[in-house]
């Protein structure tokens, strides 16, 4: 249903290249991680795929259809889909109901099935009692969901996530993480997600892809990338940086115990 | 926001305090005293000056005229402005860069420049424009006659509505793009986020900058002076200026009066505009500095390149070359390509006169204090204002726009009554005085300015400097001021550019040693020689031109218009 | 902020400094005294400042200075040059303030003079040789003529033809050929135009105002009246004499003046010392110097080359181009100055009724 397929996508900014020849295909209902340091292009990536900016050369392609190539170029809003971004991007203007709602009235749906499907969506996330609260009124957290429900409304192929918790406290950020993979897991959708953290990303995807220079590092399991890094950056940026954080903790639970 | 137990001394207080005392001193004072003696005449209150005053239809006639007129410039002009900032901010149109500062060419020249410029083109009978028009279509009758209402909108609207479009640039430029780009992902095209997202979150600035050209609009003298007389159009400042050049302190009494009415004006659209914007920060900037991203138009970039081209050559090209070609026009009964009839003896005027650079120097100094001192007080107001919880912090915001409602002519006057020593301060004939009638004057669109700059940045960026322990004055230096430097920017030229060219004003304070640039050019343009005037307005373009290269050369591109 | 703030004052520092030396290297060169100062006794004796508040053309107050100079080598004169409605409207904000800001007023008409006159603001000082002037005059020395302004018609021959406009001021505005095509200065806001309206109204009645109103006349500054002449949107204007001279002579323009054949209307404009307790520089000695000289054929000749009529009988010098002050004399319409002063609030509303709606 949902097969993102990128061919040698090359990004170039002026004279800089932010991602160099990137080829992978992403299949069916995984949970995605492109994980890798500021700079690093995942981002961009990202940002290529939803369709807010053209690759210098290379082709995406989704559910085997062509959504960028020398000839055909399709802009985000006809891509059908869903994306939270880092900021929130909450509407300040608009309640969460008509925030969430706003796919739908796009595509013209009647009121019933809007109410319906919002009501829903909104459950899911936990945010049914403050359907008409303003923006402002809110939480980060409260924010983040009310993103995430108006992400998933319209029902997309796949979810896109740029950064989603890096706003969030550290407690909030765990049970995000979980409420994330959960409905990922219910709603059997893709989710494309981006972040700079890596356990973050070794706890959620049933895939990463470690990203450094606009190039892909290694492509694999969680367990792949930890336990067989395919080079010295990816051992250094994930393994490295995992180990320290578990010898912190028996560290710690050392001084206690 | 500061909640601190017991006394302690905050240095924002002396701040605060000390530009209340300036506002109070020059600004409410003289206004004042002005009302005070019309309403005060003979020591107890009478509105005898107010039934005098109404009870001539004429009267009733140009307070219609006012409204009518810059209620429409106003609309139009945020029409223009919005559509033309989206456009040159937001999207890929070719040549954005120079349109973002071809737009703004019309506010660098005084209004009635323009005014004597579209007479020459749009005068029913010998207009340029209407007669190569007639003959071009062969029709009868002339198309466009710019002494009625109409006329006078469109000159209005072409001058004012720079005021808005800078606003709304720099409010465009600064919108976290993420927020038009979930709207597209949600499946919005280009223009229905531009009609569901951007527009709504953009109110409070389309609030602020149409204000600003209203009163703009209302409380111009130079247009309607030459606009509106041969169709019998007149305005509150026409009238003002009537009854002021009966040189009798009646005369001045009802001119007072009169303005009233102009300053009651724009208080109450303040209040209006306050009502609707609500008290809601439209927060619309985030921490991250970002890229706002770019609309790609497709195949409408070059439809629309074209039609803003024409725009451009409409709204400011036609204008602008009818004042260069009046330069060099010999006898302007001919054209100025007719034999015989190109000269440069009116740039030599300009250029020989001796007096030229002192006045350029002197409008350089004050407008340049003006400006400065100016934004300081507005940065200062608008933190009040939005930033605090200070009782009765609407106020200076009030005071700020009543001065700026009052025509100009009524400004000056009070001035020389109150600052000419009569109550221990003397500032006539000096620099000063002048500095002081440009602030008064042009303040309120700094303010407007800064605070749409303020209400698209949320408190969260100052209260994280405050958390790593800076102090107020630390906090507006570090994190307050650099944040709304694009807005103080704008604000500072906003009042700096009518400041150096201003005349009604300046006309009356002004001493051989202080004159200006502005009242040269009056005088020029009174004493019969419009070539010269034509002349020394573009030199005035010219400068201020110059002024802004200069200044983005030496700030890397970070301060200028 | 505070580099920009730096940069922003260095750049003004900067420029200031650029455009002084500018200045300094250009050398304004009026400080030269060109010949020696043979023409008056004891002028050197003259000392102190005087401003002077006028409503004459810059060019000719630009000659006036440096005659000055000439004449007064250590009086330092400084002019104020503004309309005559910026003028007065000034001067009754610095009377309320206490002090005005000049010591000689040459502006508006002599029930200006009057009215000043009244409010005890002046200095008298008799001319001696007033039975020279052709005007009337303030015979306790509060006031003399000093110029005379001459309101006449107008009009372009490059663009109508001589008997396409009206040679009279009744046809001006009785003539309905001529309608919506005419120009006059506004009365409220313009001495001259005022004074010529109130001659009128004496000669030919209210019906004059009703006229004009029919005729639709555009009412606007004279500036703006000869740049409409010059295109030919206007066919005919109301205007000054000395504004036409001005244009002929400058700019060899084409504008022609029309000497109305029931009579033009001069109208002399007063000079006044301020009295010491109003007066800027309270430097009396130097104002009455300067009186006199402009009363005499010197001063005289200056305001004549300015395009306006001298005063004296005495002299037969005229502005380029135009009649000598007894030939324009011969064909005036009276103004009754005294109505001026006295009725100015109904004759305004008359005309506000009649002709500005």
């Amino acid at each position: 249903m949902s097969e993102i397929k990128l061919v040698q996508i090359t990004k170039k900014y002026g004279k800089v290249d932010v991602l160099k020849g990137f080829t992978e295909t992403f299949t069916d209902g995984e949970f995605i991680t492109l994980l890798g340091p500021s700079g690093c292009g995942k981002t961009t990536m990202l940002r290529l795929i939803a369709g807010f900016e053209r690759p210098t050369s290379g082709e995406i392609w989704l559910d085997e259809k062509p959504v960028s190539t020398d000839t055909v170029f399709l802009p985000p809003e006809e891509r059908g889909l869903g994306m939270v971004f880092q900021s929130y991007a909450v509407w300040p203007h608009m309640n969460v109901f008509k925030n969430v709602a706003y796919p739908l009235k796009l595509r013209k749906l009647p009121k019933e099935e809007i109410r319906e499907k919002v009501e829903h969506v909104l459950e899911i996330v936990n945010m049914q009692d403050l359907a008409e609260r303003m923006p402002d009124e809110l939480s980060g957290g409260q924010q983040q969901r009310v993103a995430l429900a108006r992400a998933l409304v319209a029902e997309p192929g796949v979810l896109l996530l740029d950064e989603p918790l890096s706003n969030l406290d550290a407690k909030l950020r765990e049970s995000m993480r979980r409420e994330i993979k959960d409905l990922q897991k219910r709603l059997g959708i893709s989710i494309l997600y981006v972040t700079h953290d890596q356990s973050e990303a070794l706890s959620m995807s049933d895939r990463v892809v470690v990203m450094n220079e606009g190039v892909i590092q290694q492509a694999g399991t969680p367990m792949e990338i930890f336990h067989q890094p395919a080079n010295d950056f990816v051992d250094q940026f994930v393994g490295q940086v995992i180990r320290d954080q578990m010898a912190d903790i028996e560290s710690f639970s050392g001084v206690r115990g | 926001m500061d909640k601190r137990s017991g006394f302690h001394f905050d240095v924002k207080w002396v701040f605060i305090l000390l530009i209340l005392a300036f506002l109070l001193v020059f600004l409410v004072f003289p206004l004042l005293y002005l009302l005070f003696r019309a309403f005060f005449a003979d020591g107890s209150f009478s509105l005898d000056a107010v039934k005098r005053i109404y009870s001539y239809s004429l009267n009733w006639d140009c307070l219609r005229n006012t409204l009518i007129t810059a209620s429409l410039s106003m609309v139009f002009g945020v029409l223009i402005a919005f559509p033309l900032a989206w456009l040159v901010t937001r999207t890929n149109l070719y040549g954005r860069g120079f349109f973002r500062t071809l737009f703004l060419l019309t506010y660098m020249v005084p209004p009635y420049v323009g005014a004597m410029a579209w007479m020459r083109l749009l005068n029913p009978k010998v207009g340029t424009v209407n007669v190569v028009l007639k003959n071009l279509f062969g029709l009868s009758e002339a198309p466009f006659n710019i002494y009625t209402v109409g006329g006078m909108v469109w000159v209005l609207t072409t001058f004012y509505y720079p005021f808005a479009f800078i606003l709304l640039c720099r409010a465009l430029e600064r919108m976290d793009p993420s927020l038009e780009e979930a709207a597209r992902i949600s499946g919005a095209s280009p223009v229905k986020t531009l009609f569901t997202v951007t527009l709504p979150m953009m109110l409070p600035s389309i609030g602020s900058s149409a204000i600003m050209v209203f009163v703009a609009a209302a409380s111009c003298y130079g247009i309607p002076s030459i606009i509106g007389a041969p169709g019998k159009l007149y305005t509150i400042t026409t009238r003002i200026s009537e009854y002021v050049a009966t040189g009798t302190s009646q005369g001045l009494a009802d001119a007072t009066v009169l303005s009233v009415f102009l300053m009651v004006l724009s208080l109450v659209l303040l209040l209006l505009s306050n009502l609707l914007m609500g008290k809601k920060n439209r927060i619309t900037i985030s921490g991250k500095s970002m890229r706002p991203n770019i609309v790609d138009l497709r195949k409408w970039r070059i439809p629309l390149t074209i039609l803003t081209s024409i725009f451009a050559i409409v709204i400011i090209v036609i204008p602008f070359l009818s004042v260069i070609a009046t330069s060099f026009t010999q006898n302007m009964g001919k054209s100025v390509f007719a034999e015989g009839n190109l000269t440069v003896r009116f740039w030599q005027n300009v250029f020989t006169r001796s007096t030229i650079l002192k006045s350029a120097l002197n409008s350089l100094i004050t407008a340049t204090l003006a400006a400065t001192l100016g934004m300081i007080i507005c940065i200062i107001m608008a933190y009040l204002l939005k930033r605090t919880n200070m009782r009765g912090r609407k106020i200076p915001d009030f005071l700020i726009s009543f001065g700026s409602g009052t025509p100009s002519v009524v400004i000056a006057l009070a001035l020389i009554m109150t600052m000419s020593g009569r109550f221990g301060l003397n500032l006539y004939n000096t620099m000063a005085i002048l500095v002081i009638a440009y602030m008064i004057k042009y303040m309120m669109m700094g303010m407007q300015s800064t605070i749409s700059g303020f209400s698209q940045i949320g408190p969260v960026l100052e209260e994280a400097a405050a958390v790593s322990g800076a102090g107020w004055l630390r906090r507006m230096k570090d994190v307050v001021i650099p944040m709304l430097l694009p807005s103080i920017v704008a604000g500072w030229f906003i009042i700096f550019i009518p400041s150096f060219y201003e005349l009604t004003m300046s006309n009356l304070l002004y001493s051989e040693k202080t004159m200006t640039l502005g009242v040269e050019l009056f005088r020029y343009q009174m004493n019969s020689s419009q070539q010269t005037a034509a002349a020394l307005a573009c030199c005035i373009l010219l400068l201020v031109l110059i002024l802004n290269l200069v200044m983005r050369k030496l700030t890397k591109g970070k301060v200028s218009i | 902020m505070h580099m920009i703030k730096r940069m922003k004052k260095c750049l003004s520092g900067v420029l200031a400094m650029a455009l002084t030396l500018g200045m300094a290297a250009c050398g304004s060169g009026s400080d030269k005294a060109e010949d020696g100062s043979g023409s008056g006794s004891g002028n050197e004796a003259v000392t102190g400042s005087i401003v002077i508040y006028t409503s004459m053309y810059n060019d000719i107050i630009e000659d006036i200075k440096s005659e000055l100079k000439k004449e007064f080598p250590n009086l330092d004169v400084e002019f104020f040059q503004g309309g005559t409605g910026t003028i007065q409207s000034k001067v009754a904000a610095e009377k309320d303030a206490g002090k005005l800001g000049c010591d000689i007023l040459m502006v508006a008409e002599q029930s200006y003079g009057e009215e000043l006159k009244e409010q005890g603001m002046l200095h008298p000082h008799i001319f001696p040789d007033a039975d020279k002037l052709a005007f009337e005059y303030d015979k306790e020395g509060y006031w003399y003529p000093v110029r005379s302004l001459n309101m006449v018609l107008a009009y372009n021959p490059e663009k109508y033809k001589e008997d396409e406009v009206p040679h009279s001021m009744k046809d001006f505005a009785e003539n309905e050929k001529y309608k919506g095509d005419l120009s006059m200065s506004d009365p409220l806001t313009s001495g001259s135009s005022y004074c010529t309206m109130v001659g009128l109204l004496d000669k030919y009645g209210d019906g004059y105002f009703k006229s004009l109103g029919h005729q639709n006349v555009t009412i606007e500054s004279g500036a703006n009246a000869v740049a409409k002449l010059e295109t030919g949107e206007i066919r005919a204007a109301m205007i000054l004499e000395e504004s036409i001279l001005k244009k002929r002579e400058e700019e060899s323009s084409p504008l022609t003046v029309i000497y109305p054949e029931d009579g033009s209307v001069p109208v002399p404009s007063p000079i006044m010392i301020v009295d010491e307790k109003y007066s800027a520089n309270k430097n009396i000695q130097a104002a009455e110097v300067l009186q006199e000289y402009f009363l005499s054929p010197a001063g005289q000749k200056l305001i004549i080359k300015g395009w306006m009529y001298g005063v004296r009988t005495d002299m037969e010098e005229h502005p380029y181009d135009s009649k000598s002050l007894s030939e324009m004399l011969k064909n005036t319409i009276p103004v009754d100055y005294e109505k001026c002063l006295k009725q100015r609030d109904e004759i305004r509303a008359l005309f506000q009724k009649e002709v500005s709606k």
